[in-house]
């Protein structure tokens, strides 16, 4: 076996860049939640499928428990968390709550992220084509069609400014 | 609160992050069978959470930018082997010279992963599921291995040997996939999943119309795709399309011997490949 060193990544997270001592071996999952405290990614599957523990990876939506920490390497990564300081993910959150797009709560926070790339990449997005857009995350409480509304609803606080 | 229990964790290894393809081929030489390639990674970070793959060093090819390119040239579309799954999707040149290829690469994983899967890493897994394989044999595509000594091309078909086996050797990866440019391309891949999302049967279909060629890959139902053309599925240009895509689906459930496995029988994928290769089939030829 090779001999694991701790490596030393820095990592943009939510708008801090941290300096993070990672093992080769280690989950960016396991880095955001255990070191950093970041609950909101939440680990289910740990196999890619349900899509609980979507990040934004330079701004492209990742299964946090398929990626490496040390291939996010000078990278910037936003969760729920970090979609606090933008207006637009704000009421987008609020637009969940409003349409009642939860019922555990489990899965809201990578729905809303991945829900908020979708709408910032093309906020005029067709409905045949959002649905196709988050079929990464499962919600096991069945409320899709809540949280298509609640995004659906979203679209108009995205349209007005383009950059995020 | 972390889990310990090897389903959640990774083995150790040490991680190798090459910036050119050169360099990735040297390491590949030198830690030849104690490495592993990584490319979108989605079935190698499994295969290791389950320890069924325990390498010492794990080679990540994100970092080279030579394989992440299309270009058009003489010999058709090079595609290289780190191109995304959504990167396909929205390439121009691939939804008009590869159509085939960009509705395959929408079945790819979910929407999610399709940002991390490659076309490089769907192929070279060989599970009798992979999406890229079918698509690429139907458009007669080569692929282009290099190791550190040599480089070689394969025609697309030569690829999987087995459940899970490819042909490529320790030192060696897939680093274009060139498809011919023959004009006038129309093709459809159609996917039949079943409730759990698993895949019953794949069918591809490219065809020239120009050149009255086409060729039909059903996939999902062995280790190997099935391969037929228009010889092989005695279509007749002269006879109605209906009557044509009758005896071609007819051909393809007598010549498919799909595995029976806990996801379906040997019946139903055949059942499945006679109706999805009517359907491709219609949607590529028009007819009622």
């Amino acid at each position: 076996m090779g001999v694991n060193k701790l490596k030393t990544i820095s990592l943009k997270v939510n708008g801090v860049t941290k300096e993070i001592a990672v093992e080769d071996n280690e989950l960016l999952l396991n880095t955001l939640r255990d070191k950093l405290g970041i609950t909101s990614v939440k680990a289910a599957c740990w196999r890619g499928e349900c899509g609980l523990c979507t990040v934004l990876l330079d701004g492209i939506p990742v299964k946090s428990c398929m990626t490496l920490s040390v291939e996010a390497d000078g990278k910037e990564v936003i969760t729920a968390e970090g979609l606090y300081s933008d207006e637009r993910a704000k009421k987008l959150m609020e637009s969940f709550v409003k349409h009642g797009a939860l019922q555990c709560g489990f899965c809201t926070p990578a729905f809303v992220v991945t829900s908020h790339y979708v709408l910032s990449k093309n906020p005029e997005i067709d409905g045949e084509e959002l649905k196709k857009e988050l079929n990464g995350v499962i919600c096991r409480c069945g409320t899709y069609y809540q949280i298509y509304d609640a995004v659906k609803d979203a679209e108009k606080y995205y349209k007005k400014e383009k950059s995020y | 609160m972390s889990f310990t229990t090897p389903y959640f964790t990774l083995p150790k290894f040490v991680y190798l992050k090459p910036s050119t393809l050169e360099e990735a081929l040297s390491m590949l030489k030198q830690y030849k069978g104690k490495a592993k390639v990584k490319a979108g990674g989605i079935m190698l970070i499994n295969l290791m959470k389950e320890r069924q793959i325990v390498p010492e060093y794990v080679i990540d090819l994100k970092n080279i930018k030579e394989l992440k390119t299309i270009n058009i040239t003489q010999r058709g579309v090079e595609i290289g082997s780190m191109v995304t799954a959504i990167e396909l999707q929205n390439s121009k040149e691939i939804k008009e010279l590869c159509p085939t290829l960009a509705k395959a690469a929408s079945f790819m994983g979910d929407r999610t992963l399709q940002h991390t899967v490659t076309l490089g890493g769907n192929i070279s897994v060989a599970m009798p599921s992979t999406d890229g394989l079918t698509a690429l044999m139907s458009m007669d595509s080569m692929l282009e291995i290099k190791s550190a000594e040599e480089r070689r091309f394969i025609h697309s078909s030569e690829l999987v040997i087995g459940l899970g086996k490819n042909s490529l050797k320790e030192d060696e990866i897939i680093t274009k996939i060139i498809v011919p440019y023959n004009g006038d391309v129309k093709g459809t891949y159609l996917k039949f999943l079943n409730a759990s999302e698993v895949a019953i049967a794949t069918v591809a279909v490219t065809a020239h119309l120009n050149k009255k060629k086409f060729a039909l890959v059903v996939g999902a139902l062995a280790p190997k795709p099935y391969y037929f053309n228009n010889e092989s599925l005695q279509w007749n240009w002269e006879e109605p399309v209906s009557v044509n895509i009758q005896r071609a689906s007819e051909i393809v459930s007598k010549t498919v011997e799909p595995m029976s496995d806990v996801v379906a029988s040997s019946e139903y994928r055949k059942h499945i490949s006679k109706v999805l290769t009517a359907r491709a089939l219609k949607e590529v030829f028009g007819g009622e």
